[in-house]
């Protein structure tokens, strides 16, 4: 029988190699001789998931290994999932994400989206060509925190800007961080519309968002 | 050279003969050159203008005429082979071309192959090339270049491209099938443009980048069927311009080995260096489209007059140009590149 630290070595491993089966197997593993769940996630899975961020950012991997590397992550997790102990203490942190309307190049988007859930946030997908207003309503409803915007197109980043103009005239700007990115969008662009963060990979999207949570609960613990 | 025209120009660049100065072009397809201030001129706007032969041809010679880039072209999307090849399109707005919807399958293994000669007679095919075959009755000294979407984008618009990418890798059979297939459709389809009348063909394959795929796929996949397609084209004697998007780094190695008579890329790459290192021959670009969307004309001259002396042999923009792009802009890119012959 494989030690808790063995297993988790082992989930760490098949996610770098993009290792859809054995994530599972060892997963079903981590369940069965009883380990905590939470810590496979955390220790195995996702540190691997970091590690894969890291081999896409020194161009080791590129997007089809990073895709592979995050269903192998998801096989893993969606059997770990149903045996985690909820902790009370324990906040997710919220990100609604999606691509604005006018757009529906989504793949910049769904490896934010990847990249977020390995760092531990609940991500509110919208899906592509979404209106300004869905990502306000959609935010409301969940208590998100984060509303993360996508746009491969020039031609859509206006509608970037509606979101952040939106949220201003609604008085809820400063319930939200509102981070960007995309092929056409530069910090520049992300300053003039007021919005609060460009990331220019999925890995550093997801170090901000970090960032923004641990910025609020350290604001939350100092209230 | 006093009385050489536009098309015998681009003809000598991508032979590799002298001429007394570069052409100046916007392809259209990935590289789109129509605008919103040019549509509302001729009165053939988007979304209506891509399903009508008549509107493309009126667009298509306004924009040369506003523009004053030495060729027309057309379509205005990369959407027309995933029409045909059954994905779903949103033909967007006035401002905002055409886009795929949903993607046709869900897996490679799903997509059937059909006769592609019976294809290229669906969806917009026929408008595109009886617009091209007409605007080249009328401008014989211009050429109208026909835009195609490159294999991997069109495999990638017609099956899920999340799952297409990881198939890459976890179903090499079948995504070979698929690129393979499109390959052959494509190069159908580009049968049909020369024999309408389109002397020059440009492939963009935005989805085969290096920094989608990294070297080792960009070498697997984007080269040998961009080489199938380009070398289908070749045996029609039509010389074709490839696009590639995003930074090069990860594959300047390939370059060299994509056998188009040019190669055009993204703004961020320094073309003097790509030219001089990599053993491609004829290079295409790039001047910003950012800069043409939202700079002022001193600025647009000096970016222009860069490229002119690192002796670019094409001038174009470095990717689609925004349809929000002033047409005196790019005026003032074309009359600089005009001015130095």
């Amino acid at each position: 029988m494989a030690t808790e630290q063995e297993l988790h070595q082992g989930l760490y491993d098949a996610v770098v190699d993009m290792d859809e089966e054995q994530s599972a197997e060892l997963a079903s593993e981590v369940v069965k001789a009883g380990y905590d769940a939470y810590a496979a996630i955390e220790q195995g899975l996702s540190k691997g998931m970091d590690k894969v961020g890291e081999l896409y950012e020194q161009e080791e991997y590129f997007i089809p290994e990073l895709l592979l590397c995050s269903d192998a992550m998801y096989a893993g997790i969606d059997i770990l999932k149903p045996h985690i102990v909820r902790e009370e203490t324990r906040v997710q942190h919220k990100v609604v994400i999606g691509v604005v309307e006018g757009d529906t190049h989504d793949i910049g988007k769904n490896l934010v989206k990847i990249m977020l859930e390995s760092a531990g946030f609940e991500v509110i997908d919208l899906g592509r060509d979404i209106k300004a207003q869905a990502f306000i309503d959609a935010a409301e409803e969940n208590g998100a925190e984060i509303i993360a915007l996508s746009t491969l197109m020039t031609t859509a980043m206006p509608s970037m800007q509606e979101v952040v103009e939106l949220l201003e005239k609604q008085d809820k700007r400063d319930k939200y961080k509102v981070l960007i990115g995309g092929g056409p969008i530069s910090p520049n662009f992300a300053k003039k519309i007021r919005a609060d963060a460009y990331a220019s990979t999925a890995a550093e999207a997801a170090r901000i968002a970090k960032d923004f949570a641990a910025a609020e609960e350290a604001a939350l613990q100092s209230a | 050279m006093n009385d050489i025209s536009p098309k015998e120009r681009l003809f000598r660049v991508l032979e590799k003969k002298t001429v007394d100065r570069p052409p100046v072009i916007c392809p259209g397809g990935m590289m789109n050159s129509a605008t919103v201030d040019v549509m509302k001129e001729c009165g053939a706007s988007f979304p209506t203008v891509h399903h009508s032969a008549e509107a493309m041809e009126r667009l298509s010679s306004s924009v040369q005429t506003r523009t004053g880039f030495e060729n027309f072209g057309i379509p205005y999307c990369m959407t027309v082979e995933a029409e045909v090849l059954g994905s779903e399109i949103d033909f967007g707005n006035e401002e905002c071309e055409p886009k795929i919807a949903k993607e046709r399958y869900e897996f490679s293994r799903d997509v059937p192959i059909h006769d592609v000669k019976k294809l290229v007679k669906e969806g917009r095919i026929e408008a595109i090339a009886k617009a091209g075959y007409e605007i080249g009755r009328k401008n014989p000294d211009i050429p109208v270049i026909g835009s195609l979407t490159g294999p991997v984008s069109t495999a990638a618009s017609i099956v899920d491209p999340m799952t297409f990418l990881k198939e890459l890798r976890r179903d090499k059979e079948n995504a070979n099938r698929v690129l393979d297939y499109v390959a052959d459709f494509l190069i159908e389809y580009a049968k049909v443009l020369v024999e309408s009348g389109f002397p020059v063909i440009t492939i963009a394959d935005p989805t085969a980048t290096g920094e989608i795929l990294g070297p080792k796929m960009f070498g697997d996949y984007a080269v040998p069927y961009l080489n199938k397609l380009v070398d289908g084209i070749h045996a029609l004697d039509t010389p074709v311009i490839v696009h590639i998007c995003g930074r090069l780094e990860s594959v300047e190695k390939h370059l060299a080995g994509i056998h188009a008579d040019a190669i055009s890329t993204d703004a961020m790459v320094n073309l003097k260096n790509i030219k001089a290192a990599c053993g491609v021959g004829t290079v295409m670009g790039n001047l910003s489209t950012f800069a043409l969307q939202l700079q002022t004309p001193d600025v647009i001259q000096r970016a222009t007059e860069k490229l002119l002396s690192d002796k670019i042999d094409i001038i174009s923009p470095a990717c689609g140009l925004s349809t929000t792009t002033p047409a005196d802009n790019i005026r003032v890119m074309t009359e600089t590149v005009k001015q130095s012959g």
